[in-house]
């Protein structure tokens, strides 16, 4: 029998009074994907350190193919058979050094043997299409090409075992998927072993199992698809003329009901759809229900209703907020006009960091701007909050030119930074304080208006805590108290959610879903979350600092369906030959899928079937199972590049 | 030991100190601005005092004292002013340091053998300064006074002058500098300003270089893989070595030829010793860099454990000997003051292994000892 890659037992692992990994048990079997998916401060990290040899940790066991990984001296024996790329975009290269450099110095450190050399780095350039580029010093490398070098230099002396830690976090998804792509094609071809992390829950399906983490300990673990049936239930999708209303309504009987763009999403406990649907209106009643879609429930919710179960804390429905003082700005009529860009444009050196970028706002609207790190999401609000100065282009936020009136623009807008800009050393109400002092909010204003704003982010109990001891989904949510002090009609929020566990960002979403219908506030908001762009009632997805899509995200949806669609996933035993026979044939959009072919048509279900088997077993290949289903906020993204990309390259066509 | 690991490690490590602009400078740059400006400025010689005159006698007699002054290299002559209360604004304003008084009659005692006093008004703020002012102007005064009395009794007695002098100071004092005849600080300063820069630019260039891989996270990448903890020390530090041994050489050039210092001894001595107490503070250097994980950090820390020590401890400031037992023995354990006896007697005294192979002995075995310490304290598996 042969032993397994990896085994870790009870597992401990502790930085002075935290203990960041408590008591993890995980096993990886030759040949095996396995993904590790949390928040920022879960363990990942940690946990991924001490398995490749280059951290101690204090109590447990691990041992790689047999070998106990407690010591030093016994990690230097495992360490031939280990692949390790730490976390961070090319955290393990050398700036300075070209591609080429990077990985003859990775090589030369591996004493891997001069002529195996020079093919494996070939054949791994080529494949990584990073062969025209191996002068090029790594630090003018794009974010998906430095974890494609990376993952080159972690291969180079073919490693049994590979630990990846967070290799897509904030790569755009175009580099993101072809990451996986390349990663699932080694892994099929060389049957190494996989530990991968990822921050992103709608990763989970590219890996063979998968293990939950949250503060230390693996909530659960097992195949995707068996995850997700620990939950039994729907999700319900439902337009209303009086959303309100319906949410009120709705949420009495289901606590997990959230405000969804312009639908509201509820989790019904039961798996039936037919029922859960009929539970729905019923509930509804009297309200005229416009739309209702069903669909399965995502990891998403499996891991909510984990946390949620020791956590008892549901939904509240904010209070209004007290009468603005007359000092303060005057609130804008729903709908009118809150923020608007027109064709903006800035240049760092020769860098187009921002390219004509347009949108309009609407007051009361989220608006989200989806992108990449380094796609131009900051820059953008930069500008619109009149901290950087445009190349060209205008802005209007709350009716006032942004170029030549920062100062009446910051008192009309709320503003929370990527790093939530707070202080540690002082109380929850000390930064509100603050804040309210720096706005200028008088005294007697305060007195109304703090209450509600503890209220809101639902910090009252814990208002003289210091913020140094609060948890990160506490304290994103104090950031948006402090954005919120000066009673602004207007809201920009750069990232406000990266790092946060899924029952925190839900909870920060329901909180600004109500603060845009109750209180009529605009919302800027950037993300690189696929899954959390949905809740946006408008959404623009941003890519190399231009705006390649403007719509709701259902409707980006449906134009790609019309285009494209319905999306296909085809089980099967050599998924890389499959991918290549169906990408030859009918399906040029078919790519792997962690061991799954995904594919798009527009052909009815069953004519799909039947061309897709036949195709793969003129070749010998057996089908166990194709599922269809409708496409992604990543498929919309993607297809999106590609095709903008595509359209590019026939413009440079004479 | 696998010598091609190595190999790569130094490769890798020259590359990067070559294309990065900061390190470029901070390898190459730094040092002989360092010791140009160290060169300059440590200069503890007080000359060219201004100082005014207040001539109340106004007669023959008191502009020959005052010329005894106004012609020394001490003083800085700027004029006369016409009483004590202007004089003492002057010295308010830091115009002046110093202003000698020269009372009423002064001429006219002197020429009748009767004894008079000339006052100084000096700016004691600063008492080292006003101590060597005071004793220059003793000196001065006595000389003046010494001649007085000669010319007096060789009239009175009509015997020669010579006689009288021999009479009048039966004990003289004879003063010869070896090794710096001129006794210019300068000549013994600049030396020991190599001591200075070589103390602090290679332990900051070692710490940085290690701290930087720890802080972006390339030091995963040595961690993760098979390198030895020697190798890769080697193969990192002996850039830097190699780098340090070249400024070495330019400190040199610049101290003989720009400060015009001569250098008496072996050179080759001089060289190896160098060598020996740069192993010493490139040593600090990665001791600094297993403790802090910052470049910050790294600055800072180096800062503080390499200049005051060297500062203090090796001899520039207080002689060794000046020292109580407790300042004693940690300078003995600064390497600073071991290299202060070799630049010493290499530069001036013409010494070489003959005289100083204890200081380079202990300076090689200092340097051996700081990396098997942190050889020992280095870790591919840290605690976090």
């Amino acid at each position: 029998m042969t032993a397994a890659a990896l085994v870790v037992k009870q597992l401990v692992k502790r930085y002075g009074n935290l203990t960041a990994v408590a008591g993890v048990d995980l096993e990886i079997h030759p040949g095996e994907l396995m993904g590790l998916i949390g928040p920022d401060g879960a363990g990942k990290s940690s946990l991924m350190k001490a398995i490749a040899g280059v951290m101690s940790y204090d109590q447990g066991s691990i041992h790689i193919r047999g070998h106990s990984v407690s010591t030093e001296r016994e990690a230097e024996v495992v360490k031939p058979m280990v692949g390790f790329m730490p976390q961070g975009l090319g955290q393990n290269l050398y700036p300075d050094l070209s591609i080429e450099e990077n990985i003859d110095f990775v090589a030369n450190l591996r004493l891997v043997p001069a002529e195996a050399m020079a093919q494996r780095k070939e054949r791994l350039l080529r494949m990584t299409r990073l062969d025209a580029f191996t002068k090029r010093p790594m630090k003018n490398l794009s974010g998906g090409m430095k974890q494609k070098l990376g993952l080159i230099c972690t291969l180079l002396h073919e490693p049994a075992l590979i630990i990846l830690d967070e290799p897509t976090t904030g790569v755009d998804p175009v580099s993101r998927r072809d990451f996986w792509t390349i990663l699932s094609e080694l892994l099929v071809q060389r049957g190494i072993s996989a530990l991968v992390s990822s921050a992103y829950l709608d990763e989970a399906s590219r890996f063979d199992r998968v293990a939950l983490m949250h503060q230390g300990a693996i909530l659960v673990q097992g195949k995707p698809q068996e995850l997700l049936q620990l939950v039994p239930a729907t999700v319900v999708h439902v337009r209303l003329a009086d959303q309100m209303a319906g949410l009120a309504q709705l949420r009495t009987h289901f606590p997990k009901t959230l405000g969804f763009g312009e639908w509201i999403r509820i989790l019904v406990p039961t798996a039936d759809r037919q029922q859960a649907s009929e539970r729905v209106r019923q509930i509804l009643g009297e309200l005229p229900c416009q739309e209702l879609l069903c669909e399965a429930p995502e990891l998403e919710d499996v891991v909510v209703e984990r946390l949620s179960a020791d956590q008892h804390e549901t939904a509240a429905t904010i209070p209004r907020a007290p009468p603005r003082h007359h000092a303060a700005p005057a609130p804008l009529a729903r709908g009118a006009l809150a923020i608007e860009a027109q064709a903006l444009s800035k240049t760092f050196g020769a860098f187009r960091a921002v390219d004509h970028v347009s949108f309009r706002i609407p007051q009361g609207e989220i608006f989200g701007l989806l992108g990449a790190n380094g796609a131009g999401k900051t820059t953008v609000i930069k500008m619109l909050t009149g901290i950087l100065r445009p190349n060209s282009g205008d802005g209007q936020v709350a009716g006032v030119d942004m170029s030549h009136s920062g100062p009446m623009i910051r008192q009309r807008i709320g503003y929370m930074s990527q790093s939530f800009s707070l202080y540690f050393d002082l109380t929850v109400e000390e930064n509100l304080k603050l804040y309210a002092a720096i706005y200028g909010v008088s005294r007697h204003e305060q007195r109304s208006r703090l209450p509600w704003i503890l209220a809101v982010t639902e910090l009252t109990a814990r208002r003289s805590a210091l913020v140094a001891t609060l948890p990160m989904g506490v304290r994103q949510r104090l950031a948006l108290g402090c954005a919120l002090i000066h009673a602004p009609p207007i809201l920009f929020l750069d990232e406000p959610t990266s790092g946060v566990d899924p029952l925190g960002r839900r909870r920060f979403w329901d909180i600004l879903f109500q603060l845009a219908r109750q209180e009529g506030v605009a919302m800027l908001i950037t993300t690189h979350y696929m899954t959390e762009a949905e809740y946006c009632d408008h959404l623009a997805l941003m890519h190399a600092g231009a705006v390649i899509a403007d719509d709701s995200p259902l409707g980006m949806k449906q134009t790609l369906v019309a285009r494209l669609g319905h999306v296909f996933e085809v089980e099967t035993q050599d998924p890389y030959r499959a991918q290549q026979l169906l990408q030859q044939s009918d399906f040029p959009h078919a790519h792997l899928h962690g061991r799954r072919v995904r594919l798009f048509s527009q052909d009815e279900t069953a004519i799909v079937e039947r061309r897709i088997m036949a195709r793969l077993a003129s070749q010998g290949l057996g089908v166990p199972g194709i599922s269809r289903s409708i496409p992604t906020m990543e498929d919309v993204f993607i297809e999106n590049v590609l095709e903008m990309e595509r359209r590019g390259r026939m413009a440079a066509a004479p | 030991m696998n010598l091609k690991r190595l190999e790569a490690t130094a490769a890798k490590e020259i590359r990067e100190m070559l294309r990065d602009r900061f390190f470029l400078i901070l390898a190459f740059v730094s040092p002989p601005v360092m010791m140009v400006i160290f060169g300059y400025g440590m200069n503890l010689d007080v000359e060219n005092i201004p100082f005014v005159i207040v001539d109340y006698d106004n007669t023959p007699q008191s502009r020959e004292y005052a010329s005894h002054y106004t012609h020394s290299r001490y003083f800085h002559f700027l004029g006369y002013v016409k009483d004590q209360r202007e004089a003492q604004q002057l010295i308010l304003r830091a115009r002046i340091r110093v202003a000698i008084v020269i009372p009423e009659h002064f001429g006219r005692r002197l020429a009748q053998g009767r004894s008079t006093a000339i006052q100084t008004l000096m700016d004691g703020a600063n008492p080292l300064r006003a101590n060597m002012t005071k004793s220059y102007i003793i000196a001065i005064n006595s000389q003046v006074s010494l001649q007085q009395v000669t010319d007096f009794m060789a009239t009175v007695r009509g015997i020669p002058r010579r006689e009288a002098e021999t009479m009048l100071q039966p004990v003289r004092l004879e003063v010869r500098y070896l090794y710096n005849q001129g006794a210019k600080s300068r000549w013994s300063m600049v030396p020991k300003m190599i001591m200075m820069v070589l103390m602090m630019a290679p332990p900051f260039l070692t710490a940085v270089a290690v701290v930087r891989e720890k802080e972006r996270g390339s030091i995963l990448n040595i961690y993760s893989s098979t390198v030895t903890k020697a190798e890769f020390l080697i193969g990192k530090l002996s850039p830097y070595a190699a780098v340090t041994a070249i400024n070495g050489l330019v400190l040199w050039a610049l101290a003989t030829q720009l400060f015009a210092v001569p250098f008496k001894g072996s050179f080759l001595f001089f060289v190896l010793a160098t060598m020996a107490y740069t192993s010493c503070t490139t040593g600090i250097g990665l001791l600094v860099s297993l403790f802090v994980s910052t470049q910050a950090a790294a600055i800072v820390v180096t800062m503080i454990v390499t200049l005051i020590p060297a500062m203090l401890y090796s001899g520039i400031i207080i002689p060794l000997s000046s020292m109580g037992p407790v300042p004693r023995f940690l300078a003995l354990l600064t390497p600073a003051m071991h290299y202060t006896q070799i630049v010493d007697g290499t530069f001036l005294k013409g010494q070489g292994l003959l005289e100083l192979w204890r200081p380079l002995v202990v300076l090689a075995g200092y340097g051996m000892a700081l990396f098997v310490i942190g050889h020992r304290l280095f870790t591919k598996r840290p605690r976090a």
